[in-house]
C-alpha cells in the first residue's frame, strides 16, 4: 500500500517559466528505500520540498495514504510524520548538536521516557560521541553535522524520512554505516525511506530508483 | 512549556542584543514610574485635603457680569445701585438644596458708643468724629466703595464685602455681628478666638447677651454681667443695651487685614468686635426700623432713612466638594448671571494644590512622550532583531514549529527582558520618585510664586486685586492667596497603583514592539527563507 502517490505533479518556481518537474506520478511505499538520482539542477530538492509540505505542486496532487496533503496541517505533517534531512542540514547554529535533536522531540509533541537519553542514543547510531554531541552545531564538522541532521530527522520516529544527500558528505565507511541504517528503518521497522544521492552506492543500496 | 525554555536559552544566546533592549526598557521604566509617581502623589494629596475640607460656600453678587450687561457708567452705577444681594430668606430657599449640608448666617451692623463706653481707638476716628461725618454723610450711603471686612478678622473667611459697603449705612465705633448659630462662628470653632471668662450666649439667644473683646472689656473696666449701651449712629437718641455674658481673647487681633482696615474706623478694630445671636440683632433692626424717620431728599428724589441697617451674610456648609460642586451647578443655573456661588475654602484649596498639579501635567507629557519615542525605538530594534533572525525562524518553520508558537516565543523574550527591566525600573523609580518629586515641587512653588511675586510688582497687588480695599477681587479670592500655603512636600508616591501601571505600560510597549514581529513571523515562508539563505 502507498503511503505517498504523486499524481501528475507538476512544478514551477513563482516568477519564472521553466517547469522543472513535469507530470510526475511516482509512488512511494512503506518498508522500502527509494533512490532519486538526476543531473545536477534536475529538480531533486525540489521534489524532497512538495513532498515534505513545504511547497505545493502548480498542477497535480500529493496523497498521504489516501488524503491530499494540500489539505492537511503541513505543520503536523512535517513535526509528527515526516522526517526531513535537508541538503543544507537547517540546523540551528547556536544550540548543540543535542539541544537541535531535543527541540525536534520537543515540537513533535511525542512522549519520551528521558528525551537525553534517547537524542544521545541517535547521536551514537550515526556514530557521534558525547563530546560532539554538547558541541555548538558551529563547531562541528560539515559531516558531522550532516549526521546531527540524520539523528533530528529520525527523533521522532517519523514514518517517512526525507534526505537530500544524507551522505553528500561523507566517506565511504561512514556512508556504508548511514545506508545500512537507512535499510534496517525501512526493513525492519516498515519505515519509507526517499534518499536523493549522486551516489551509485547508495542508489545501489536502495529498492527502488527513480531517474528524474 | 518548551517554547518557554526557547525562550530563556535563546535571551541567554543574544545577551548584548537583549541587554541593549533591557536598557531603553529600563530608562522607560524609571522615568514612567517618577511621572506615573508624581501624578499619584497629587492625586493622593487631592484626595487627602479633600476628606479633610470642610466646604463652605456664599452666594455672592457678580460684579463683572453685572457691569459687562451696561453701556455707560450712568447705567452702570444704576444697575449696581439696584443691586441687592440675597436677603436670608432667599438664600434660606436655596438651603433646601439636598445637597446642603448646612445653613448658616451673620449680620453685621454699624453702632456707636453710647453712655459710659468708649471703643479702643486707634484712628482718632472713633466718637465725635463718626458723629460729625454722620451729620454730613447721607445715611445709607456712607462709605460707598470701600469694603467692610465684617469678620473676616476673625473668621478669615470670605465675605461679601464688595456690594455691602453702603448698605450697612454710617460708620460707627463698633460692629456688632449677630450669629444664627454656634456653627457660624467660625473663629470659636477653629480656636483663633476662644472665652476667657464667662460664657458664649445661648444659640437663637433673645435676652440681648453679647460677647466683647478683651480689649474693649480692660479698656472700659467691663466684666461680665454689666451692661453696655450701644447708639444708632444715625441717631445718637436712639440707644440698645446689650449684657455682657462673657469676654473673648482673639488671637489674631494683629491680623494685617483687620491692622489695615482699622486705621480707617474705629469699627474695623477688631478689638470693637461685638458678637451676640442673630436674633437679637434682627430685633434691634426691627426696632429701629420702627423708630425711624425717613426723609426724601428734595432734589434727587433719594429716600433715606435714620434706621440701622445690617449686612447679611449667609454661608452653606457640604459635606464634600462633589456636593458643592453640584450645588454649584444648580443655583447659578436658578440664580441667573448675576450671582455666583463661590467657595473661599475650595479655591485656597485648589490654590495650595496647583504647583503639585502643575507638576503632574507635565508628568503626564513626559510620559506620553517618553512612551511614544520609547515604543518606536522598541519596534525598530525588534524589526532588526526579527530580520537578524530569519534564518532561525526558517528553521524552526521547516522542522514543523507553527508559526504563532514561534511568535509566542519571540514575544515570550520580550516580556521577560521587559520585564527584568521594569523591575528594575519601579525599584529604582521607588527609591528616587520621592525626593526627585520634592526637588520639583519646590521648583514649581518657587516658580509659582516668582509669577505671584511679579504680579504684585507690577500691580502693586496680587492677581485680583486686594479684597480688603474692596476693589475687583476675584470671586472666592482670600487676603492670604498669595502666600506659601501649598503642599511643598510628599511623603509617599510610588504604590501598587503605580506598581500596576508600570505592568501595564510593559504589557503594551511588549504587545506594541512585539506586534511588528509577530506579523513579520506570520507572513515569512519557510521555503523562501531557507532558500534565500546566502
Ligand atoms: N527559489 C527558486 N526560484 C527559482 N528557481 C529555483 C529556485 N530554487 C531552485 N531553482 C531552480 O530549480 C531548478 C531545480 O533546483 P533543485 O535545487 O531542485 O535542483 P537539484 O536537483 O536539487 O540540484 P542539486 O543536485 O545540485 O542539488 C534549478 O535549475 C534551480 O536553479
Ligand atoms: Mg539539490
Amino acid at each position: 500500500m502507498s503511503v505517498l502517490k504523486l499524481e501528475h505533479v507538476s512544478y514551477r518556481y513563482a516568477g519564472t517559466d521553466k517547469t522543472i518537474l513535469n507530470d510526475l506520478n511516482y509512488t512511494f511505499e512503506k518498508g522500502r528505500v527509494y533512490s532519486i538520482v538526476g543531473r545536477s539542477g534536475a529538480g531533486k530538492t525540489t521534489l524532497l520540498s512538495l513532498l515534505s509540505g513545504l511547497a505545493a505542486p502548480t498542477d497535480g496532487k500529493i496523497y498521504l495514504e489516501d488524503k491530499d496533503i494540500n489539505k492537511i496541517d503541513k505543520y503536523e505533517y512535517r513535526s509528527k510524520y515526516v522526517g526531513v534531512i535537508f541538503q543544507s542540514f537547517n540546523l540551528l547554529p547556536k544550540l548543540t548538536a543535542m539541544e537541535n535533536v531535543i527541540l525536534s522531540m520537543d515540537i513533535a509533541g511525542k512522549e519520551y521516557g528521558d528525551k537525553k537519553a534517547h537524542a544521545m542514543e541517535l547521536l551514537k547510531k550515526v556514530s557521534l560521541g558525547e563530546e560532539e554531541a554538547s558541541r555548538r552545531i558551529l563547531k562541528l564538522s560539515g559531516g558531522q553535522q550532516q549526521r546531527v541532521a540524520i539523528a533530528r530527522a529520525l527523533s521522532y520516529n517519523p514514518e517517512i524520512l526525507l534526505a537530500d544527500e544524507p551522505t553528500g558528505n561523507l566517506d565511504g565507511e561512514t556512508q556504508a554505516e548511514i545506508v545500512k541504517i537507512f535499510r534496517q528503518l525501512a526493513h525492519e521497522e516498515g519505515k519509507c525511506i526517499i534518499l536523493v544521492t549522486h551516489s551509485p552506492e547508495v542508489a545501489e543500496a536502495s529498492d527502488i530508483v527513480y531517474c528524474l | 512549556m518548551y517554547i518557554l525554555r526557547n525562550a530563556l536559552r535563546s535571551i541567554l544566546q543574544s545577551k548584548g542584543r537583549n541587554i541593549l533592549i533591557g536598557i531603553i526598557v529600563l530608562v522607560i521604566a524609571l522615568s514612567s514610574c517618577v511621572a506615573l509617581s508624581i501624578r499619584q502623589a497629587a492625586e493622593h494629596a487631592r484626595e487627602n485635603s479633600m476628606e479633610n475640607l470642610e466646604v463652605t460656600a456664599q452666594i455672592t453678587v457678580n460684579r463683572q457680569a453685572m457691569m459687562s450687561g451696561q453701556q455707560d457708567k450712568e447705567s452702570m452705577k444704576q444697575a449696581m445701585a439696584n443691586m441687592e444681594g440675597l436677603s436670608i430668606d432667599d438664600m434660606k430657599q436655596y438651603a433646601d438644596n439636598s445637597h446642603v449640608k448646612g445653613f448658616y448666617y451673620t449680620a453685621s451692623t454699624s453702632f456707636n458708643a453710647g453712655d459710659g463706653l468708649e471703643a479702643v481707638d486707634t484712628t482718632g476716628t472713633a466718637d465725635s468724629e463718626s458723629e460729625d461725618s454722620s451729620d454730613k454723610e447721607t445715611p445709607g450711603q456712607g462709605m460707598e466703595g470701600v469694603g467692610m471686612p465684617g469678620d473676616t478678622v476673625q473668621s478669615g473667611q470670605q465675605e461679601q464685602k464688595k456690594d455691602m459697603g453702603g448698605r450697612m449705612g454710617v460708620q460707627g465705633d463698633f460692629t456688632v455681628t449677630g450669629y444664627s448659630s454656634d456653627e457660624a462662628m467660625i473663629s470659636f470653632i477653629n480656636g483663633t478666638s476662644s472665652i476667657i471668662d464667662g460664657s458664649m450666649f445661648a444659640e437663637n439667644d433673645v435676652e440681648m447677651n453679647c460677647v466683647v473683646s478683651e480689649e474693649l472689656a480692660a479698656y472700659n473696666q467691663l466684666s461680665v454681667g454689666d451692661t453696655i449701651t450701644l447708639a444708632n449712629p444715625n441717631n445718637e437718641e436712639e440707644t440698645y443695651q446689650f449684657t455682657i455674658s462673657g469676654i473673648y481673647k482673639d488671637e489674631t487681633s494683629s491680623d494685617s487685614a483687620g491692622s489695615m482696615m482699622s486705621a480707617f474706623s474705629a469699627a474695623f478694630d477688631s478689638a470693637n468686635q461685638i458678637y451676640t445671636s442673630y436674633a437679637n440683632l434682627q430685633d434691634v433692626v426691627a426696632r429701629s426700623e420702627e423708630s425711624a424717620a425717613v426723609t426724601t431728599d428734595g432734589t434727587t428724589g433719594v429716600e433715606s432713612t435714620t434706621a440701622l441697617r445690617s449686612q447679611e451674610n449667609g454661608t452653606y456648609t457640604f459635606a464634600s466638594v462633589d456636593e458643592y460642586q453640584v450645588f454649584k451647578e444648580e443655583t447659578e443655573a436658578e440664580l441667573g448671571d448675576y450671582y455666583t456661588v463661590t467657595s473661599a475654602d475650595v479655591s485656597s484649596y485648589e490654590q495650595s494644590l496647583q504647583p503639585l498639579e502643575n507638576l503632574s501635567r507635565y508628568a503626564g507629557y513626559f510620559l506620553v512622550i517618553i512612551l511614544g519615542i520609547g515604543g518606536v525605538i522598541l519596534i525598530v530594534m525588534n524589526l532588526f532583531n526579527i530580520r537578524e533572525r530569519k534564518y532561525e525562524i526558517g528553521v524552526l518553520a521547516a522542522i514543523g514549529m507553527k508559526k504563532w508558537k514561534i511568535a509566542v516565543q519571540f514575544i515570550l523574550e520580550l516580556l521577560c527582558v521587559t520585564f527584568a527591566a521594569i523591575i528594575i525600573g519601579a525599584g529604582a523609580g521607588t527609591a528616587v520618585s520621592v525626593p526627585v518629586t520634592n526637588q520639583l515641587l519646590a521648583q514649581q512653588i518657587e516658580s509659582t510664586q516668582q509669577s505671584r511675586q511679579q504680579q504684585t510688582d507690577n500691580f502693586g497687588r496680587g492677581a485680583g486685586g486686594t479684597p480688603e480695599m474692596g476693589g475687583t477681587p476675584e470671586a472666592g479670592d482670600t487676603p492670604d492667596a498669595g502666600q506659601s500655603d501649598y503642599i511643598s512636600q510628599i511623603s509617599s508616591a510610588t504604590d501598587i497603583t503605580v506598581v500596576l501601571q508600570l505592568i501595564g505600560i510593559g504589557i503594551i510597549l511588549t504587545i506594541i514592539s512585539g506586534c511588528a514581529a509577530v506579523i513579520s513571523i506570520l507572513r515569512y515562508e519557510p521555503l523562501r527563507i531557507l532558500s534565500n539563505r546566502e
